[in-house]
């Protein structure tokens, strides 16, 4: 399958299928399609993988700052150079998305990453311990979002007893 | 006559600091008599913060810290960095710097594999292997020293182009060192296939087929290993590969010794276009301007690192700050690979499995940790070190 084709068949499933979406095509080998309701994000993920446009390169997360009190969560699928990234938003304090783990394994270093990175809850998944974080790291510190402190890190929170 | 004890299952730590293991990583693996029945992965060794720290260093800085995310790939790194911010920025790299980004990066490759093939080796005891690889190493890495007056980090990147030149004398050393390696690499391949003592190590340890390395996202040539065609080189070319195509190496028996012959092969590669730049290396300038402040937009960088698709998503928001770049490794989707192969194996095989997919643990870990460097107050100070070693030796005597 080549980039056009690849392209064309996300920009179908995001456009014609039932769920709702807005599609935006920032450059000529991207389609971002965000979605309105986290309700679709799996069923829309298994529509992408029966169409074998499954490979999921990578999850991110961006803090849309403390105003806006969003986070969005990006779900990135690459066939040939096209990117096809699935775009969700979810509110700050009750950060919750569905595991995409029942679909596609590999997604879950990504969402565990995401996770401990943003403390964005992820329903599903099999193994939610953190990943990259030490264990002793506080509770709900979450060093990717743009509000965290690090002056309140102190050496003991951050360190443990010694 | 009937016994009812129950089959107790025994767990081997690994790592973070073993032997076996070139970095700090750890597993826990579950083992019925040798046989491992369950293995669990444990990152973060290695975390340095830097997908933090980007947010709090302009365009020019950054390019410096991602450089350092790792020192084997640290080139296809700033490369990916640079390839986004350019494209954000609507600026047009002149084609002589694209070319040696190129080769820069075939030679980096080059560096990666043979270290890799020495580090393989070595796991599986072929030390002589090792030993010679790792002689054969300091070729490209002197190449690659006097191109660039470092063996590791090069620098060669600069946003809007590149910071080295080739003349004549540089391009003679360089085709000359890559005659000695592709001798060489053609000894190597031999060996890998037909030493009988190494193929007992390789040859159908580690079986990943065609389905399974998709479903577990494999990248690079770990992919390429077991027939996925996955190579963003001949995928989605950027930069000056769309002028030297690359044809893909692939393989079907997806085992250990594949993915040895599938590094190797592509060595061959390499050495074709890093000749094939060298002597139709285009004229012309080696930078362009670009602005300090980017233009606000999203963007996605996609490069073949030496272990497979390096991916950045590069935010800006107008200012001469990232508002946030997410830098995804190819390690971590080929590191769940090998928590699902080592299953079923000798224990005394998890080494050569965990080696075959080349893993990078520094690229892997290198997100958060707080910069204690900006702020003394919460750091370490060599004070406190000081005290916490008299306090630690005083506690465990010695």
């Amino acid at each position: 399958m080549n980039t056009k084709e690849a392209l064309e068949i996300g920009r179908q499933i995001a456009e014609e299928w039932v769920w709702k979406t807005e599609t935006d095509a920032p450059e000529p080998n991207r389609l971002d399609v965000t979605l309105t309701s986290i309700d679709d994000l799996v069923p829309m993920v298994v529509a992408l993988r029966v169409k074998r446009l499954g490979y999921l390169a990578a999850i991110t997360g961006l803090d849309l700052g403390s105003e806006s009190g969003e986070l969005e969560v990006m779900y990135h699928f690459c066939t040939a150079a096209a990117v096809i990234t699935l775009r969700v938003r979810v509110s700050r304090e009750q950060a919750s998305v569905p595991s995409l783990c029942s679909v596609i394994p590999s997604a879950e270093a990504f969402e565990r990453e995401l996770s401990e990175m943003f403390g964005v809850e992820v329903t599903g998944l099999p193994n939610p311990l953190r990943l990259y974080l030490p264990d002793d790291w506080p509770e709900n510190v979450y060093p990717l979002r743009k509000d965290m402190d690090e002056e309140t890190l102190s050496l003991q929170e951050t360190l443990g007893e010694f | 006559m009937h016994s009812d004890k129950t089959l107790e299952s025994f767990t081997v730590p690994i790592g973070p600091q073993h032997p076996a293991l070139k970095e700090p990583e750890h597993f826990l693996i579950t083992v019925d008599g040798e046989i491992v029945t369950k293995a669990v992965v444990r990152l973060g060794y290695a975390h340095r913060g830097v997908e933090k720290a980007t947010e709090s260093r302009n365009w020019v800085q950054n390019l410096y810290l991602l450089e350092r995310i790792c020192g084997i790939c640290s080139h296809i790194h700033a490369t990916a960095y640079c390839l986004g911010v350019e494209q954000l920025a609507a600026v047009e790299v002149p084609p002589r710097a694209q070319a040696i980004r190129v080769l820069v990066a075939e030679m980096e490759r080059i560096h990666s594999h043979l270290l890799w093939l020495g580090v393989a080796a070595h796991e599986a005891g072929f030390d002589t292997l090792f030993m010679y690889s790792w002689r054969d190493r300091e070729t490209i890495m002197d190449l690659l020293e006097s191109l660039s007056g470092n063996r590791v980090n090069y620098s060669v990147n600069v946003l809007g182009g590149v910071k080295i030149d080739i003349d004549d004398d540089l391009a003679q050393l360089i085709l000359d060192g890559i005659h000695y390696l592709e001798e060489r690499t053609h000894h190597y391949l031999d060996v890998v296939t037909s030493d009988a003592m190494f193929l007992q190590r390789t040859r159908g340890i580690g079986v990943m087929n065609r389905s399974q390395a998709e479903v577990l996202g494999t990248v690079g040539p770990t992919a390429r290993a077991s027939n996925v065609a996955r190579d963003i080189r001949v995928e989605a070319p950027y930069g000056a590969y769309a002028n030297y195509p690359v044809w893909i190496t692939l393989d079907e028996r997806g085992d250990l010794e594949a993915r040895f012959v599938v590094r190797i092969k592509e060595l061959f590669e390499s050495f074709r276009i890093i000749r094939e730049i060298v002597k139709t290396l285009p004229p012309g300038d080696l930078t362009t301007r670009i602005p300090r402040r980017i233009k606000a937009g999203e963007t996605v960088s996609r490069v073949e690192a030496p272990r497979g698709e390096l991916f950045y998503f590069i935010k800006s928001n107008g200012t001469d700050i990232p508002e946030r770049i997410k830098v995804r490794t190819p390690t971590i989707c080929n590191m769940m690979s090998v928590v699902k192969l080592a299953i079923g194996h000798q224990l005394a095989d998890v080494p050569m499995i965990v080696v075959g997919i080349d893993p990078c643990f520094s690229c892997n870990d290198r997100m958060v940790l707080i910069d204690h460097g900006r702020n003394k107050q919460s750091g370490w100070t060599w004070e406190a070190l000081r005290r916490y070693g008299i306090e630690y030796y005083q506690g465990h005597p010695r």
